[in-house]
C-alpha cells in the first residue's frame, strides 16, 4: 500500500504513513457502486426515522407485553429499568415461554424472559452498519441510542421499505 | 453489482428456503410449538397432506390468535393458523418475494410449485443475509464499534 504522497510503501490496511505521517484511512474506504450501496454507507439510522419505543419495566407482565404487542402491531418491546435499556422482548421469547411448561406454570415477569443485553445501533450508524448487525445476530429489532438515551426501534422491515424505494424497480 | 437488477434477475431458489416444516391441520398449538423450536423456525406449514397447503401458523398467529384470547395450546393448530398464506414460487424474483414480504409485513413466505406443493419457507432472514451479501465490501469492512479506529498496526 504505497503513500500516494511519498510513494513510501506502508503495511496493508495502515492508517498512516510511516514515513511521512500522511493520513491513508481514504485508501481502504470501500467505495459505492451504485445508488442502493451509497445509500446504505451514507445514509444513517436516523434516516428510517425509528418508531418511538414502547418500553416496559423488567418486572411487567407477559400479559401486559402481549397487550401492548396486540395493541400497537409490534414484535419486540425494550425493557428499560431506571432509564436504561436492559434487554428486549421479542415473539421469539415469547414463543419459548409458552411452549415450555414449567414456565407457562408460573407466570413470571417480563424481566425473565427477555433477552438480555441486546445488539443495539445508534442514530448515527450507517444502514450498512445496521443491516450487518441484522444479518450476524439474527435480529430483526434492534433498538436505537442516542446519547446513551433509548431513541426508538427499528425493525427489519423498515430496512427493506427503505431498499426497496431506493431501488425503485418497476414491473415484478 | 446493481442490486436493483440482481433483485429481478435472482430467483427465490438461489437462496435455499428451509424445508417446509409441517404440521396437519388436526394437530394441538403445542406440537406444531413444539416442532418450531426443535429447529428453531418461528413458522411451520398447516397440510392436510405432503402435497397440498391449508395455512401457515407463526409466532405471530401464536401471539395474536392463542395467547391474547387464551386459548389452551391444545387446540387444533387449524383454528389459528393462517388460510391460504401468500406464496413464492422458486423461479419467482428474489425482489418480488421482498415486495410481497414488505407490504404484507410476512417474515416468512411458503415457496410452492406450480401444482402448490410446498417446498420449503423463505425467511426475511434469508433475505437480510443476501443483502448482506451483495456488499461484501461495504458490509464486511464494517468496525465492530464504527466510531473507534485503532491508533496502530496490530499483528505478527
Amino acid at each position: 500500500m504505497n503513500c500516494p504522497h511519498c510513494a513510501y510503501d506502508n503495511l496493508p490496511g495502515s492508517e498512516q504513513c510511516g514515513h511521512c505521517l500522511a493520513d491513508l484511512t481514504q485508501l481502504d474506504r470501500p467505495v459505492a457502486q451504485d445508488r442502493v450501496e451509497r445509500s446504505l454507507m451514507e445514509d444513517t439510522v436516523r434516516d428510517l426515522h425509528p418508531s418511538p419505543a414502547i418500553t416496559l419495566p423488567p418486572t411487567a407482565s407477559v400479559q401486559q407485553a402481549l397487550d401492548l404487542m396486540l395493541q400497537h402491531q409490534i414484535g419486540a418491546i425494550p425493557i428499560v429499568d431506571g432509564g436504561a435499556l436492559v434487554g428486549i422482548l421479542t415473539e421469539r421469547d415469547l414463543l419459548t415461554s409458552a411452549s415450555d411448561p414449567s414456565v407457562a406454570s408460573t407466570p413470571l415477569p417480563v424481566g425473565d424472559l427477555m433477552t438480555p443485553n441486546p445488539a443495539t445501533v445508534r442514530a448515527g450508524d450507517s444502514l450498512a452498519f445496521a443491516l450487518h448487525q441484522m444479518d450476524v445476530g439474527g435480529y430483526r429489532h434492534l433498538p436505537v441510542l442516542e446519547n446513551g438515551q433509548l431513541l426508538g426501534i427499528i425493525s427489519v422491515r423498515d430496512m427493506l421499505r427503505r431498499i426497496m424505494r431506493v431501488c425503485k424497480t418497476r414491473g415484478w | 453489482m446493481e442490486l436493483a437488477r440482481n433483485l429481478k434477475v435472482d430467483s427465490v431458489s438461489r437462496l435455499h428456503p428451509t424445508p417446509p416444516w409441517q404440521v396437519r391441520p388436526d394437530q394441538s398449538v403445542a406440537e406444531a410449538l413444539a416442532l418450531m423450536r426443535q429447529h428453531r423456525v418461528g413458522c411451520v406449514l398447516v397440510c392436510p397432506n405432503e402435497d397440498e397447503l391449508l395455512g401457515i401458523f407463526t409466532e405471530r398467529d401464536l401471539m395474536r390468535r392463542v395467547l391474547a384470547v387464551g386459548l389452551p395450546l391444545s387446540v387444533p393448530v387449524a383454528r389459528c393458523m393462517t388460510r391460504n398464506p401468500v406464496v413464492v414460487h422458486p423461479k419467482d424474483s428474489i425482489g418480488a418475494a421482498v415486495r410481497r414480504m414488505e407490504e404484507g409485513g410476512y417474515r416468512h413466505l411458503p415457496v410452492v410449485d406450480p401444482a402448490g406443493r410446498p417446498l420449503g419457507v423463505l425467511s426475511v432472514k434469508r433475505i437480510v443475509h443476501y443483502l448482506a451479501e451483495h456488499f461484501p465490501s461495504i458490509i464486511y469492512n464494517q468496525p465492530p464499534d464504527p466510531n473507534v479506529v485503532p491508533l496502530e498496526a496490530e499483528g505478527a
